[in-house]
């Protein structure tokens, strides 16, 4: 287990400026996730961190103790890739001894199966130790390449986008399990996604990367309800944020801070609540243009002075097509942004 | 537009069933989903629809006329594929009267249709540009009016939005739902998301291994599913499923498991006492509570933002509930959790269902399983 920093990482591609100034610090035991749109620079800072990549400037700290010019297999990372490295010609239980079994001093063959075994009661592949891996289900595949990562205990551990190629309800599974585990090995943890269901439900804290510069490094609670940006705003949440010019919005809703004027605001659709077009809470009227049943809830779509706007709500209280709502929203949850797109506290 | 029927239409491929007796009719003007996970046989039926396959057994009927014979290009059914294939080198409008040239249509109807499904698209702007000038969405909207200004019968949709990122997925997902509403086109949509089964058609068809599960309106296959499979692919996280024990008590069925015991307090069929069966209950019906519930401890949390999904340990299981913002719990946390009796679901061993109370709370009722 070990801490990481990152300082002033930069990572330059002849034209294409990858990673910009990266400062980041992850605590021992700590699980992160480096997010992002494709492109934005996450892959490239792992794979720096791997020592698969060299920095253009900057430099990456294990436990405080430099790693330029320390070879990727000395850094005792352990990797699980989107495409699960598995040796699909041998049993699951090969598959999971192989790395205690090629270690120039390989333990004894008992200490080699008591820890196989544990470790495939976590990953849960337990029964099926003695199948070949290449006739697993896919997500037999990825629990066994998880696990052959876990046995070497490595320092660190980066994931880079394991479950992409996963089922959904599989993937719903795999995250609670992958968290429950982190949380009882207590694993240092990197994982780069660019699902941010996956990045909030999973980490301690989220970076989030735009274009090789970071936009936000908080807890997933921070990130959703205090987005430092609109880039964050809008990237972070299952159901779209509402923006709006803050102009439209009664003044008494707006905080005045010290600094720039508020230009926009932005509100999480489940932060909005439909009510009569006359009552007293009514902030905004709108027109119920869509109304998209999820089951659990309903996505409704409003039609506000030719804007569109979302809400989130329970299924019992479901607005007719082209009535005329009022909407009432906390003045608590509303997010002001100045015209750099930048929050104004 | 036309309605479009399916009867028992059978595809195989060596010793694959693909499809096995697909039956489904689609009415004129109808947005009808057909969802599946990889392999059930969805694109397999469009292929057979479009004429791109011929059926082993079965016929296609447009407005009961058989066309199992008919050569695809005289079927008069337009699809739209997930890679959008648009011609790079043509520019929009380019794109669009290609299928009406090679259909031989005057060249003056043709700017006409192209220029009245433009308006409907919102794209009459972009005519002169070429594919690679677009925007995700706009190119899906080009791809979507070529298949239009051939006025079809019928449209096919193969997972147009699969290729999309999340958030355009989500602005599609809508502005598909309105074009169709406005068009009034019969619309057959293929798609592995559940979420888009739920919020776009006026009915999904379930497919499963070639063979159709349910059909129905999106509400009543999330809240009346037929079976175990059908209640697992519509909704996320999908519903919790308990292996449990049925029991007969003073005349009364009861479902058995270690922590608590459903009752039913109307005869229900096909349990019989001694076999096994499953209690099914989707995680926004399972509540935290402060006082009365089933002791359990926290798996795992997993913020979402707005909601948190909070895996629980009950009876050596892990049971999936939803709590509205952040759960403020830890991992190991001792909770308890009630099930809303009026939600849930039993399943026979088999995987079909038995019952779904659906909101009605007469039906069956919970209890502690100490306190019987």
């Amino acid at each position: 287990m070990t801490a990481i920093r990152l300082e002033r990482l930069t990572k330059d591609f002849r034209s294409v400026l990858a990673v910009d100034n990266l400062d980041l610090s992850i605590s021992d035991g700590e699980f992160v996730a480096l997010l992002g749109p494709s492109g934005c620079g996450k892959t490239t800072t792992m794979n720096m961190i791997a020592g698969m990549e060299t920095p253009t400037r900057g430099q990456i700290y294990f436990d405080e103790r430099a790693m330029s010019g320390v070879a990727p297999g000395k850094r005792n990372v352990g990797f699980v890739f989107q495409n699960y490295a598995i040796f699909t010609h041998m049993t699951v239980q090969e598959n999971l001894s192989f790395g205690l079994r090629a270690r120039k001093h390989a333990p004894r063959r008992e200490e080699i199966d008591r820890e196989v075994k544990r470790i495939a009661e976590i990953v849960g592949v337990a029964s099926i130790l003695d199948r070949k891996a290449g006739r697993l289900s896919v997500n037999d595949m990825q629990k066994v390449a998880l696990g052959r990562s876990m046995i070497v205990q490595p320092a660190i551990f980066l994931l880079d986008e394991p479950f992409s190629n996963l089922d959904a309800a599989f993937r719903a599974y795999m995250r609670a399990e992958l968290k429950h585990i982190q949380h009882d090995i207590g694993q240092t943890m990197i994982y780069v996604t660019h699902d941010q269901v996956e990045a909030m439900s999973m980490a301690d804290r989220i970076a989030v990367m735009d274009q090789g510069v970071l936009q936000q490094y908080a807890t997933p609670m921070e990130v959703y309800e205090r987005p430092a940006n609109t880039f964050v705003a809008r990237f972070v949440g299952s159901n779209p944020i509402n923006f709006l010019p803050a102009s439209e919005l009664p003044a008494h809703l707006l905080r005045k801070g010290g600094g720039d004027e508020p230009l926009t605001a932005a509100i999480r659709p489940e932060y909005l609540t439909i009510v009569a077009p006359d009552c007293d809470r009514a902030a905004l009227r709108a027109k119920v243009n869509l109304v998209e049943p999820l089951g659990a809830k309903d996505v409704i779509h409003l039609a506000h002075d030719g804007q569109e706007l979302r809400v989130v709500s329970r299924p019992q209280r479901r607005p007719a097509l082209g009535e005329h709502v009022g909407i009432a929203l906390d003045p608590a949850r509303l997010l002001l942004f100045d015209d750099h797109g930048q929050a104004v506290s | 537009m036309a309605s479009v029927r399916t009867e028992a239409l059978t595809k195989r491929f060596g010793s694959i069933t693909a499809l096995r007796d697909v039956s489904l009719e689609i009415a004129d003007g109808e947005f009808f989903a057909v969802l599946g996970p990889p392999g059930a046989g969805k694109t397999t039926l469009l292929r057979t629809i479009i004429g791109l396959e011929t059926p082993d057994g079965g016929d296609v009927f447009v407005d009961e006329e058989r066309i199992t014979e008919t050569y695809p290009g005289d079927r008069d059914i337009a699809i739209m594929f997930q890679n959008l294939a648009l011609y790079p080198d043509k520019t929009v409008y380019g794109n669009l009267a290609f299928p009406l040239k090679q259909a031989r249509v005057p060249r003056r109807e043709i700017r006409r249709r192209i220029e009245e499904t433009a308006v409907k698209l919102h794209i009459e702007r972009l005519l002169e540009r070429k594919p690679a000038k677009l925007s995700g969405g706009e190119r899906q909207r080009v791809a979507l009016g070529r298949a239009l200004v051939r006025e079809p019968r019928a449209m096919l949709l193969d997972e147009p939005l699969s290729a999309l990122d999340a958030l355009l997925r989500l602005e599609m997902r809508s502005e598909l739902k309105r074009l169709q509403r406005d068009l009034g086109r019969t619309l057959i949509y293929v798609t592995h998301d559940q979420v888009e089964a739920m919020t776009m058609p006026d009915r999904v068809a379930v497919l499963r291994e070639g063979e159709v599960q349910q059909v129905g309106r999106p509400e009543e296959i999330y809240h009346r599913p037929s079976s175990h499979f059908v209640a697992s692919v519509i909704g996320s996280p999908p519903m919790n499923l308990i292996p449990a024990v049925v029991e007969s008590a003073n005349g009364r069925l009861r479902v058995v498991h270690d922590q608590f015991v459903v009752e039913a307090l109307a005869p229900v069929e096909r349990l019989s006492a001694g076999g096994s069966c499953y209690i099914g209950i989707r995680p926004e019906d399972v509540h935290l509570s402060s006082g009365e519930g089933f002791a359990g401890r926290v798996y795992a949390t997993e913020p979402l933002g707005g909601e948190t999904v909070v895996d629980v340990t009950i009876g050596g299981r892990i049971i999936k509930l939803i709590t509205a913002g952040a759960s403020g719990l830890s991992q190991d946390a001792p909770v308890r959790v009630t099930f809303d009796a009026s939600r849930l679901h039993l399943f026979d061993a088999d995987g079909t269902t038995v019952l779904s109370s659906a909101g009605d709370g007469s039906l069956l009722r919970v209890k502690d399983a100490g306190r019987t």
